[in-house]
Protein backbone atom coordinates (compact mmCIF):
# COMPACT_ATOMS: atom_id res chain seq x y z
CA UNK A 1 0.00 0.00 0.00
CA UNK A 2 1.32 3.20 -0.69
CA UNK A 3 1.75 6.21 1.05
CA UNK A 4 -0.87 8.49 -1.07
CA UNK A 5 -3.21 5.47 -0.39
CA UNK A 6 -3.18 5.39 3.48
CA UNK A 7 -3.14 9.27 3.76
CA UNK A 8 -6.31 8.98 1.88
CA UNK A 9 -7.82 6.69 4.48
CA UNK A 10 -7.08 8.38 7.01
CA UNK A 11 -9.04 11.54 5.05
CA UNK A 12 -11.72 9.41 4.78
CA UNK A 13 -11.91 8.40 8.23
CA UNK A 14 -12.17 12.19 9.34
CA UNK A 15 -14.53 12.72 6.70
CA UNK A 16 -16.57 10.01 7.31
CA UNK A 17 -16.40 10.31 11.14
CA UNK A 18 -17.82 13.77 10.88
CA UNK A 19 -21.05 12.96 8.54
CA UNK A 20 -21.58 10.43 11.44
CA UNK A 21 -21.58 12.07 14.20
CA UNK A 22 -24.34 14.41 12.55
CA UNK A 23 -25.64 11.35 11.06
CA UNK A 24 -26.60 10.28 14.54
CA UNK A 25 -28.67 13.60 15.54
CA UNK A 26 -30.78 12.36 12.64
CA UNK A 27 -31.32 8.92 13.23
CA UNK A 28 -31.86 9.68 17.02
CA UNK A 29 -34.63 11.47 16.55
CA UNK A 30 -36.17 9.31 14.18
CA UNK A 31 -35.97 6.70 16.30
CA UNK A 32 -38.02 8.52 19.13
CA UNK A 33 -40.51 10.93 17.00
CA UNK A 34 -40.32 9.54 13.38
CA UNK A 35 -39.43 13.29 12.59
CA UNK A 36 -36.76 14.27 9.87
CA UNK A 37 -35.27 17.38 11.77
CA UNK A 38 -34.51 18.85 8.71
CA UNK A 39 -33.11 21.97 10.89
CA UNK A 40 -30.49 19.62 12.03
CA UNK A 41 -28.05 20.33 9.65
CA UNK A 42 -28.16 24.31 10.91
CA UNK A 43 -27.77 22.78 14.40
CA UNK A 44 -24.42 21.51 12.95
CA UNK A 45 -24.05 25.21 11.52
CA UNK A 46 -25.22 26.66 15.34
CA UNK A 47 -22.62 24.50 17.03
CA UNK A 48 -19.58 25.46 14.71
CA UNK A 49 -20.91 28.69 15.51
CA UNK A 50 -20.59 28.70 19.43
CA UNK A 51 -17.00 27.66 19.08
CA UNK A 52 -16.34 30.96 16.92
CA UNK A 53 -18.18 32.70 20.72
CA UNK A 54 -15.50 30.24 22.48
CA UNK A 55 -12.63 31.31 20.79
CA UNK A 56 -12.95 34.19 19.31
CA UNK A 57 -15.01 36.25 22.22
CA UNK A 58 -14.18 34.32 25.17
CA UNK A 59 -10.77 33.54 23.91
CA UNK A 60 -10.98 30.17 25.25
CA UNK A 61 -9.21 26.66 24.34
CA UNK A 62 -10.46 23.79 22.32
CA UNK A 63 -11.88 21.82 25.49
CA UNK A 64 -14.05 25.05 27.18
CA UNK A 65 -15.40 25.76 23.90
CA UNK A 66 -16.10 22.47 22.61
CA UNK A 67 -18.12 21.86 25.83
CA UNK A 68 -19.55 25.47 25.86
CA UNK A 69 -20.62 24.54 22.36
CA UNK A 70 -22.18 21.27 23.05
CA UNK A 71 -24.41 22.15 26.06
CA UNK A 72 -25.52 25.53 24.19
CA UNK A 73 -26.82 23.95 21.30
CA UNK A 74 -28.47 21.06 23.61
CA UNK A 75 -30.29 23.59 25.08
CA UNK A 76 -31.38 25.05 21.92
CA UNK A 77 -32.05 21.09 20.33
CA UNK A 78 -34.25 20.60 23.28
CA UNK A 79 -36.01 23.93 23.01
CA UNK A 80 -36.80 23.83 19.16
CA UNK A 81 -38.74 20.49 20.16
CA UNK A 82 -40.49 21.71 22.82
CA UNK A 83 -41.48 24.77 20.93
CA UNK A 84 -41.75 23.97 17.59
CA UNK A 85 -42.27 20.12 17.23
CA UNK A 86 -43.92 19.26 20.78
CA UNK A 87 -47.19 21.35 19.52
CA UNK A 88 -47.41 19.32 16.48
CA UNK A 89 -46.70 15.70 17.77
CA UNK A 90 -50.37 14.92 16.97
CA UNK A 91 -50.56 16.84 13.39
CA UNK A 92 -49.92 15.22 10.52
CA UNK A 93 -46.12 14.33 9.58
CA UNK A 94 -46.03 17.01 6.77
CA UNK A 95 -46.57 19.81 9.30
CA UNK A 96 -43.67 18.75 11.42
CA UNK A 97 -41.09 18.78 8.49
CA UNK A 98 -42.28 22.06 7.04
CA UNK A 99 -41.84 23.50 10.70
CA UNK A 100 -38.55 21.53 10.56
CA UNK A 101 -37.11 23.60 7.37
CA UNK A 102 -38.55 26.75 8.48
CA UNK A 103 -36.48 26.02 12.12
CA UNK A 104 -33.91 25.54 9.67
CA UNK A 105 -33.98 28.89 7.76
CA UNK A 106 -34.77 30.59 10.53
CA UNK A 107 -31.07 29.66 12.28
CA UNK A 108 -29.39 30.37 8.96
CA UNK A 109 -30.39 33.36 8.45
CA UNK A 110 -30.72 34.81 12.19
CA UNK A 111 -27.42 33.62 12.47
CA UNK A 112 -26.49 35.38 9.06
CA UNK A 113 -28.08 38.37 10.89
CA UNK A 114 -26.19 38.52 13.99
CA UNK A 115 -22.70 37.17 12.50
CA UNK A 116 -22.37 38.94 8.73
CA UNK A 117 -21.53 36.77 6.05
CA UNK A 118 -17.96 36.54 6.15
CA UNK A 119 -16.98 33.34 6.47
CA UNK A 120 -15.27 32.83 9.74
CA UNK A 121 -12.23 30.03 11.06
CA UNK A 122 -11.19 29.76 14.59
CA UNK A 123 -7.78 30.76 15.98
CA UNK A 124 -4.64 29.78 14.71
CA UNK A 125 -4.11 28.39 18.33
CA UNK A 126 -7.37 27.22 18.83
CA UNK A 127 -6.08 23.87 18.16
CA UNK A 128 -2.35 23.63 18.01
CA UNK A 129 -1.48 20.98 15.16
CA UNK A 130 1.66 19.02 14.32
CA UNK A 131 2.24 16.56 12.12
CA UNK A 132 3.62 13.05 12.90
CA UNK A 133 6.03 11.44 10.26
CA UNK A 134 5.76 7.42 9.46
CA UNK A 135 7.58 6.27 6.90
CA UNK A 136 6.41 8.37 4.18
CA UNK A 137 2.97 8.65 5.71
CA UNK A 138 2.18 12.06 7.30
CA UNK A 139 -0.66 12.85 9.68
CA UNK A 140 -2.13 15.80 11.73
CA UNK A 141 -2.98 15.78 14.86
CA UNK A 142 -6.37 16.89 13.84
CA UNK A 143 -7.21 14.31 11.97
CA UNK A 144 -6.44 12.09 15.06
CA UNK A 145 -8.32 14.08 17.38
CA UNK A 146 -11.46 14.10 14.60
CA UNK A 147 -11.02 10.57 14.77
CA UNK A 148 -10.64 9.49 17.68
CA UNK A 149 -12.91 11.95 19.40
CA UNK A 150 -15.46 10.88 17.25
CA UNK A 151 -14.98 7.40 17.69
CA UNK A 152 -15.12 7.63 21.52
CA UNK A 153 -18.25 9.64 21.21
CA UNK A 154 -19.80 6.60 19.31
CA UNK A 155 -19.03 4.47 21.82
CA UNK A 156 -19.65 6.26 25.15
CA UNK A 157 -23.90 6.58 23.07
CA UNK A 158 -23.84 2.78 22.11
CA UNK A 159 -23.14 2.28 25.88
CA UNK A 160 -25.70 4.83 26.82
CA UNK A 161 -28.30 3.60 24.63
CA UNK A 162 -27.78 -0.42 25.62
CA UNK A 163 -26.98 -0.45 29.33
CA UNK A 164 -28.85 2.97 30.65
CA UNK A 165 -32.60 2.79 31.42
CA UNK A 166 -32.66 6.20 29.67
CA UNK A 167 -31.10 3.92 26.40
CA UNK A 168 -32.97 1.26 27.15
CA UNK A 169 -36.01 4.27 27.29
CA UNK A 170 -35.58 5.46 23.83
CA UNK A 171 -35.16 2.13 22.32
CA UNK A 172 -39.07 1.31 23.74
CA UNK A 173 -40.10 4.92 22.11
CA UNK A 174 -38.69 3.74 18.74
CA UNK A 175 -41.18 0.39 18.83
CA UNK A 176 -44.10 1.16 20.77
CA UNK A 177 -44.78 4.94 22.02
CA UNK A 178 -48.08 4.09 23.49
CA UNK A 179 -46.29 1.50 25.98
CA UNK A 180 -43.97 3.58 27.26
CA UNK A 181 -45.85 5.52 29.84
CA UNK A 182 -47.42 2.89 31.22
CA UNK A 183 -43.73 1.92 32.33
CA UNK A 184 -43.09 5.06 34.58
CA UNK A 185 -40.93 6.50 32.04
CA UNK A 186 -42.14 10.20 31.18
CA UNK A 187 -42.29 10.10 26.86
CA UNK A 188 -41.32 14.32 27.12
CA UNK A 189 -38.06 13.40 29.23
CA UNK A 190 -36.97 10.71 26.64
CA UNK A 191 -37.46 13.06 24.02
CA UNK A 192 -35.43 16.07 24.87
CA UNK A 193 -33.01 13.94 26.22
CA UNK A 194 -32.61 12.53 22.88
CA UNK A 195 -32.98 16.11 21.10
CA UNK A 196 -30.10 16.96 23.71
CA UNK A 197 -27.79 14.26 23.01
CA UNK A 198 -28.37 14.52 19.42
CA UNK A 199 -27.94 17.97 18.98
CA UNK A 200 -25.05 17.92 21.54
CA UNK A 201 -22.96 15.43 18.85
CA UNK A 202 -24.22 17.04 16.29
CA UNK A 203 -22.43 20.49 17.66
CA UNK A 204 -18.90 18.43 18.36
CA UNK A 205 -19.45 17.81 14.51
CA UNK A 206 -19.30 21.79 14.23
CA UNK A 207 -16.27 22.53 16.23
CA UNK A 208 -14.16 19.49 14.93
CA UNK A 209 -15.54 20.29 11.25
CA UNK A 210 -14.15 23.76 11.86
CA UNK A 211 -11.18 22.60 12.98
CA UNK A 212 -10.54 19.95 10.21
CA UNK A 213 -11.13 22.32 7.20
CA UNK A 214 -10.61 25.83 8.72
CA UNK A 215 -12.33 29.11 6.42
CA UNK A 216 -15.49 27.10 5.69
CA UNK A 217 -17.21 28.35 8.26
CA UNK A 218 -20.21 30.30 6.95
CA UNK A 219 -23.85 30.70 8.12
CA UNK A 220 -24.92 27.83 4.79
CA UNK A 221 -22.50 25.20 5.81
CA UNK A 222 -25.09 23.52 8.08
CA UNK A 223 -27.18 23.13 4.24
CA UNK A 224 -24.77 20.74 2.35
CA UNK A 225 -23.02 18.80 4.44
CA UNK A 226 -26.59 18.06 6.72
CA UNK A 227 -28.17 16.74 3.73
CA UNK A 228 -25.35 14.42 3.05
CA UNK A 229 -25.37 13.51 6.77
CA UNK A 230 -29.27 12.65 6.41
CA UNK A 231 -28.76 10.97 3.51
CA UNK A 232 -25.74 8.63 5.16
CA UNK A 233 -28.38 8.41 8.12
CA UNK A 234 -31.13 6.93 5.32
CA UNK A 235 -28.33 4.88 3.54
CA UNK A 236 -27.48 3.23 7.52
CA UNK A 237 -31.07 2.49 8.06
CA UNK A 238 -32.76 5.72 9.51
CA UNK A 239 -33.40 4.88 13.55
CA UNK A 240 -30.35 2.93 14.21
CA UNK A 241 -27.54 4.43 15.15
CA UNK A 242 -24.98 1.87 14.11
CA UNK A 243 -26.51 2.71 10.64
CA UNK A 244 -25.65 6.26 11.17
CA UNK A 245 -22.39 5.96 11.65
CA UNK A 246 -21.75 3.43 8.87
CA UNK A 247 -23.70 5.61 6.84
CA UNK A 248 -21.65 8.36 7.70
CA UNK A 249 -18.30 6.30 6.86
CA UNK A 250 -18.92 4.87 3.33
CA UNK A 251 -20.16 8.37 2.67
CA UNK A 252 -17.05 9.56 3.66
CA UNK A 253 -14.99 6.80 2.17
CA UNK A 254 -16.61 7.43 -1.27
CA UNK A 255 -16.52 11.13 -1.27
CA UNK A 256 -12.82 10.97 -0.80
CA UNK A 257 -11.94 7.63 -3.07
CA UNK A 258 -13.80 8.83 -6.06
CA UNK A 259 -11.90 11.46 -7.24
CA UNK A 260 -8.47 9.81 -6.06
CA UNK A 261 -9.14 6.63 -8.12
CA UNK A 262 -10.98 8.86 -10.29
CA UNK A 263 -7.70 10.83 -10.88
CA UNK A 264 -6.24 7.35 -12.58
CA UNK A 265 -8.46 6.79 -14.79
CA UNK A 266 -9.05 10.44 -15.96
CA UNK A 267 -12.54 11.14 -13.98
CA UNK A 268 -12.55 14.44 -12.73
CA UNK A 269 -13.50 15.41 -9.29
CA UNK A 270 -16.30 17.37 -9.92
CA UNK A 271 -17.70 13.28 -10.48
CA UNK A 272 -17.72 13.32 -6.66
CA UNK A 273 -21.12 14.20 -5.54
CA UNK A 274 -22.95 12.21 -8.59
CA UNK A 275 -20.40 8.62 -8.11
CA UNK A 276 -21.21 9.28 -4.57
CA UNK A 277 -25.07 9.84 -4.38
CA UNK A 278 -25.24 7.17 -7.22
CA UNK A 279 -23.66 4.96 -5.17
CA UNK A 280 -26.44 5.46 -2.28
CA UNK A 281 -28.90 5.39 -4.45
CA UNK A 282 -27.69 1.44 -5.62
CA UNK A 283 -27.83 0.50 -1.87
CA UNK A 284 -31.24 1.93 -1.32
CA UNK A 285 -32.38 -0.10 -4.89
CA UNK A 286 -30.84 -3.26 -3.09
CA UNK A 287 -32.18 -2.07 0.63
CA UNK A 288 -34.62 0.24 0.62
CA UNK A 289 -34.57 0.32 4.68
CA UNK A 290 -31.03 1.09 5.00
CA UNK A 291 -28.14 -1.25 5.50
CA UNK A 292 -29.56 -1.85 9.11
CA UNK A 293 -33.34 -0.91 8.78
CA UNK A 294 -36.07 -2.89 9.41
CA UNK A 295 -39.42 -2.42 7.85
CA UNK A 296 -41.65 -0.83 10.42
CA UNK A 297 -44.58 -2.88 11.35
CA UNK A 298 -47.78 -0.59 11.04
CA UNK A 299 -49.57 -0.29 13.90
CA UNK A 300 -53.49 -0.55 14.11
CA UNK B 1 -62.64 1.76 48.87
CA UNK B 2 -59.40 1.26 47.23
CA UNK B 3 -60.54 2.67 43.80
CA UNK B 4 -63.85 4.25 42.71
CA UNK B 5 -64.93 5.40 39.15
CA UNK B 6 -67.68 7.51 38.94
CA UNK B 7 -69.94 9.08 36.30
CA UNK B 8 -66.98 8.45 33.99
CA UNK B 9 -67.43 10.10 30.32
CA UNK B 10 -64.71 9.26 27.54
CA UNK B 11 -65.24 10.15 23.44
CA UNK B 12 -63.16 10.07 20.34
CA UNK B 13 -63.89 13.59 18.75
CA UNK B 14 -67.82 13.19 18.24
CA UNK B 15 -68.06 9.07 19.05
CA UNK B 16 -69.06 8.95 22.98
CA UNK B 17 -67.18 5.38 23.93
CA UNK B 18 -68.32 5.80 27.66
CA UNK B 19 -71.08 7.01 29.28
CA UNK B 20 -71.43 7.62 32.65
CA UNK B 21 -70.01 4.88 34.14
CA UNK B 22 -69.62 4.17 37.92
CA UNK B 23 -68.37 1.15 39.40
CA UNK B 24 -66.31 0.39 42.50
CA UNK B 25 -63.03 -2.25 43.35
CA UNK B 26 -62.31 -3.21 46.95
CA UNK B 27 -58.56 -3.91 47.99
CA UNK B 28 -57.70 -7.85 47.39
CA UNK B 29 -60.68 -8.37 45.04
CA UNK B 30 -60.61 -9.37 41.81
CA UNK B 31 -63.23 -7.71 39.67
CA UNK B 32 -64.11 -7.81 35.70
CA UNK B 33 -65.60 -5.75 33.32
CA UNK B 34 -67.13 -7.77 30.60
CA UNK B 35 -68.88 -6.59 27.30
CA UNK B 36 -68.93 -7.33 23.46
CA UNK B 37 -65.99 -5.74 21.23
CA UNK B 38 -66.82 -1.64 21.25
CA UNK B 39 -68.48 -1.52 24.38
CA UNK B 40 -65.66 0.84 26.11
CA UNK B 41 -64.17 -1.52 28.16
CA UNK B 42 -60.47 -0.36 27.03
CA UNK B 43 -61.08 2.84 26.72
CA UNK B 44 -61.92 2.71 30.72
CA UNK B 45 -58.67 1.07 31.37
CA UNK B 46 -56.56 3.25 28.84
CA UNK B 47 -58.62 6.58 30.68
CA UNK B 48 -58.14 5.25 34.35
CA UNK B 49 -54.27 4.44 33.16
CA UNK B 50 -53.92 8.54 32.60
CA UNK B 51 -53.45 7.47 28.39
CA UNK B 52 -56.60 9.44 27.52
CA UNK B 53 -58.35 12.10 29.38
CA UNK B 54 -61.87 11.74 30.48
CA UNK B 55 -64.90 14.37 29.36
CA UNK B 56 -66.11 13.88 32.94
CA UNK B 57 -66.21 12.10 36.02
CA UNK B 58 -64.23 10.90 38.86
CA UNK B 59 -61.28 8.09 39.24
CA UNK B 60 -60.30 8.08 42.75
CA UNK B 61 -57.30 5.39 43.89
CA UNK B 62 -56.25 5.43 47.63
CA UNK B 63 -57.72 8.71 47.94
CA UNK B 64 -56.08 10.18 45.00
CA UNK B 65 -57.87 11.76 41.97
CA UNK B 66 -55.98 10.60 39.00
CA UNK B 67 -58.04 12.48 36.21
CA UNK B 68 -55.35 15.67 35.85
CA UNK B 69 -51.95 12.42 36.37
CA UNK B 70 -50.13 11.28 33.22
CA UNK B 71 -49.97 7.85 32.51
CA UNK B 72 -45.82 7.62 34.05
CA UNK B 73 -47.21 9.54 37.31
CA UNK B 74 -50.28 7.30 37.54
CA UNK B 75 -47.85 4.39 37.65
CA UNK B 76 -46.03 5.63 41.07
CA UNK B 77 -49.08 5.13 42.77
CA UNK B 78 -48.75 1.44 42.21
CA UNK B 79 -51.27 0.92 39.14
CA UNK B 80 -49.98 -0.86 36.28
CA UNK B 81 -52.34 -1.56 32.93
CA UNK B 82 -51.43 -4.58 31.30
CA UNK B 83 -52.30 -3.12 27.81
CA UNK B 84 -54.33 -5.08 25.00
CA UNK B 85 -52.29 -6.93 22.77
CA UNK B 86 -49.47 -6.82 25.43
CA UNK B 87 -47.73 -4.27 24.15
CA UNK B 88 -44.14 -5.39 25.20
CA UNK B 89 -41.14 -4.12 23.62
CA UNK B 90 -39.53 -6.55 21.15
CA UNK B 91 -36.37 -4.87 20.10
CA UNK B 92 -35.96 -5.29 24.06
CA UNK B 93 -34.79 -8.42 25.71
CA UNK B 94 -36.91 -9.81 28.64
CA UNK B 95 -34.15 -8.47 31.20
CA UNK B 96 -34.58 -5.12 28.97
CA UNK B 97 -38.29 -5.37 29.17
CA UNK B 98 -38.46 -5.51 33.18
CA UNK B 99 -35.76 -3.49 33.90
CA UNK B 100 -37.57 -0.41 32.02
CA UNK B 101 -41.10 -1.62 33.69
CA UNK B 102 -38.69 -0.46 36.62
CA UNK B 103 -37.68 3.14 35.90
CA UNK B 104 -38.33 4.91 38.54
CA UNK B 105 -37.44 2.16 41.08
CA UNK B 106 -34.12 2.43 42.85
CA UNK B 107 -31.41 -0.42 42.53
CA UNK B 108 -32.39 -2.33 45.46
CA UNK B 109 -36.49 -2.10 44.65
CA UNK B 110 -35.57 -2.88 40.83
CA UNK B 111 -33.48 -5.65 41.71
CA UNK B 112 -35.96 -7.69 44.40
CA UNK B 113 -38.88 -7.05 42.34
CA UNK B 114 -37.19 -8.52 38.86
CA UNK B 115 -35.99 -11.82 41.45
CA UNK B 116 -39.54 -12.28 42.31
CA UNK B 117 -40.88 -11.78 38.82
CA UNK B 118 -38.00 -14.75 37.55
CA UNK B 119 -39.22 -16.69 40.86
CA UNK B 120 -43.20 -16.18 39.64
CA UNK B 121 -41.79 -16.95 35.80
CA UNK B 122 -38.68 -19.31 35.97
CA UNK B 123 -39.95 -19.29 32.29
CA UNK B 124 -39.18 -15.59 31.39
CA UNK B 125 -35.73 -16.42 33.86
CA UNK B 126 -34.74 -19.10 30.95
CA UNK B 127 -35.42 -16.65 28.11
CA UNK B 128 -33.94 -12.94 29.83
CA UNK B 129 -31.63 -12.46 27.33
CA UNK B 130 -34.02 -13.17 24.50
CA UNK B 131 -35.19 -10.40 22.60
CA UNK B 132 -39.52 -10.10 23.04
CA UNK B 133 -40.17 -10.33 19.64
CA UNK B 134 -38.93 -14.04 19.59
CA UNK B 135 -40.84 -14.90 22.46
CA UNK B 136 -43.89 -17.31 22.10
CA UNK B 137 -47.57 -15.55 22.72
CA UNK B 138 -47.96 -16.90 26.23
CA UNK B 139 -44.80 -15.86 26.99
CA UNK B 140 -45.40 -12.40 25.75
CA UNK B 141 -48.34 -12.26 27.81
CA UNK B 142 -46.18 -13.53 31.35
CA UNK B 143 -44.02 -10.72 30.05
CA UNK B 144 -46.29 -8.37 29.82
CA UNK B 145 -47.57 -9.11 33.53
CA UNK B 146 -44.60 -9.65 35.01
CA UNK B 147 -43.95 -5.47 33.90
CA UNK B 148 -47.16 -4.70 35.53
CA UNK B 149 -45.64 -6.63 38.70
CA UNK B 150 -42.44 -4.46 38.53
CA UNK B 151 -43.91 -1.40 37.70
CA UNK B 152 -46.92 -1.18 40.16
CA UNK B 153 -47.55 -4.95 41.83
CA UNK B 154 -50.34 -2.98 44.07
CA UNK B 155 -53.08 -2.84 41.72
CA UNK B 156 -53.30 -4.64 38.37
CA UNK B 157 -55.89 -3.27 35.69
CA UNK B 158 -55.47 -5.99 32.36
CA UNK B 159 -56.75 -5.53 29.28
CA UNK B 160 -57.91 -9.16 27.62
CA UNK B 161 -55.10 -10.91 28.41
CA UNK B 162 -56.85 -14.17 27.05
CA UNK B 163 -56.45 -12.56 23.58
CA UNK B 164 -54.75 -14.61 21.09
CA UNK B 165 -53.72 -17.01 23.36
CA UNK B 166 -54.71 -20.95 22.97
CA UNK B 167 -57.22 -22.43 25.39
CA UNK B 168 -54.48 -24.13 27.67
CA UNK B 169 -52.44 -21.02 27.79
CA UNK B 170 -56.10 -19.25 28.88
CA UNK B 171 -56.08 -21.40 31.25
CA UNK B 172 -52.73 -20.41 32.65
CA UNK B 173 -53.05 -16.91 32.41
CA UNK B 174 -56.09 -17.18 34.57
CA UNK B 175 -54.43 -19.13 37.22
CA UNK B 176 -51.46 -17.09 37.65
CA UNK B 177 -53.71 -13.87 38.37
CA UNK B 178 -55.47 -15.53 41.03
CA UNK B 179 -52.01 -16.53 42.55
CA UNK B 180 -51.01 -13.17 41.76
CA UNK B 181 -54.50 -11.69 43.62
CA UNK B 182 -54.10 -13.65 46.53
CA UNK B 183 -50.23 -12.84 46.99
CA UNK B 184 -51.91 -9.32 47.56
CA UNK B 185 -52.53 -7.72 44.04
CA UNK B 186 -55.99 -5.86 43.40
CA UNK B 187 -57.25 -7.02 39.86
CA UNK B 188 -59.69 -4.99 37.37
CA UNK B 189 -59.71 -7.80 34.36
CA UNK B 190 -61.41 -6.53 31.25
CA UNK B 191 -62.64 -9.44 28.81
CA UNK B 192 -64.16 -10.86 26.36
CA UNK B 193 -63.90 -14.08 27.56
CA UNK B 194 -66.47 -13.93 29.87
CA UNK B 195 -66.88 -17.27 30.59
CA UNK B 196 -63.16 -17.09 32.44
CA UNK B 197 -63.54 -13.89 33.69
CA UNK B 198 -66.47 -14.74 35.62
CA UNK B 199 -64.78 -17.30 37.06
CA UNK B 200 -62.18 -15.83 39.16
CA UNK B 201 -63.91 -12.69 39.63
CA UNK B 202 -65.90 -12.06 42.81
CA UNK B 203 -67.89 -9.33 40.89
CA UNK B 204 -68.69 -8.22 37.58
CA UNK B 205 -69.83 -5.51 35.68
CA UNK B 206 -71.61 -6.07 32.53
CA UNK B 207 -70.42 -3.03 29.62
CA UNK B 208 -72.67 -2.48 26.69
CA UNK B 209 -72.12 0.66 24.29
CA UNK B 210 -70.71 2.71 26.67
CA UNK B 211 -73.03 2.31 29.63
CA UNK B 212 -73.49 0.15 33.21
CA UNK B 213 -76.25 -2.66 32.33
CA UNK B 214 -75.46 -5.09 34.97
CA UNK B 215 -73.71 -5.53 37.89
CA UNK B 216 -73.23 -8.19 40.90
CA UNK B 217 -71.47 -11.32 42.14
CA UNK B 218 -69.89 -13.38 39.65
CA UNK B 219 -72.07 -16.27 40.89
CA UNK B 220 -75.09 -14.55 40.35
CA UNK B 221 -74.31 -12.78 36.68
CA UNK B 222 -73.23 -17.01 35.38
CA UNK B 223 -76.99 -17.96 36.13
CA UNK B 224 -78.68 -14.66 34.61
CA UNK B 225 -80.66 -15.54 31.44
CA UNK B 226 -79.12 -12.06 29.87
CA UNK B 227 -75.56 -12.75 30.75
CA UNK B 228 -76.30 -16.28 29.84
CA UNK B 229 -77.67 -15.49 26.10
CA UNK B 230 -75.43 -12.10 25.64
CA UNK B 231 -72.07 -13.62 26.95
CA UNK B 232 -71.91 -17.34 27.31
CA UNK B 233 -73.24 -18.88 24.32
CA UNK B 234 -76.35 -20.47 26.38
Amino acid sequence: MDATFIQQFFNALQLGSLYALIALGYTMVYGVLLLINFAHGDIFMFGAFMGVLGSWVFGWGFVPTLILSMLATALLGVTVERVAYKPLRAASRLSAVITALAVGLLLENGMLALTGADPRKYPDDFFATQVYQIGSVSISTVKLLVIILAFALFVALFLFVRRTKWGMAMRAISYDKFAVPLMGVSQDRIISLTFAIGTGLGAAAGILWGVAYPASLDTYMGMLVGWKAFIAAVVGGIGDIRGAVIGGMILGFVEIFVPYWGQGIGVSSTWRDPVAFALLLIILVIRPTGIFGVARRQKV
Amino acid sequence: MLFRVNDLHVSYGNIRAVRGVSFEVDEGEIVTLIGANGAGKSTILNTIAGLLRPDAGEIVYNGVDLVPLDAHQVVQLGLALVPEGRRIFGNLTVYENLRLAGFQLGADELNKRIRRAFERFPRLEERRAQLGDTLSGGEQQMLAVARALVTGGKFMLLDEPSMGLAPILVQDIFEMLREINAQGTTVLLVEQNAHMALKIAARAYVLETGEIKLSGASTDLVRNPEVQKAYLGG
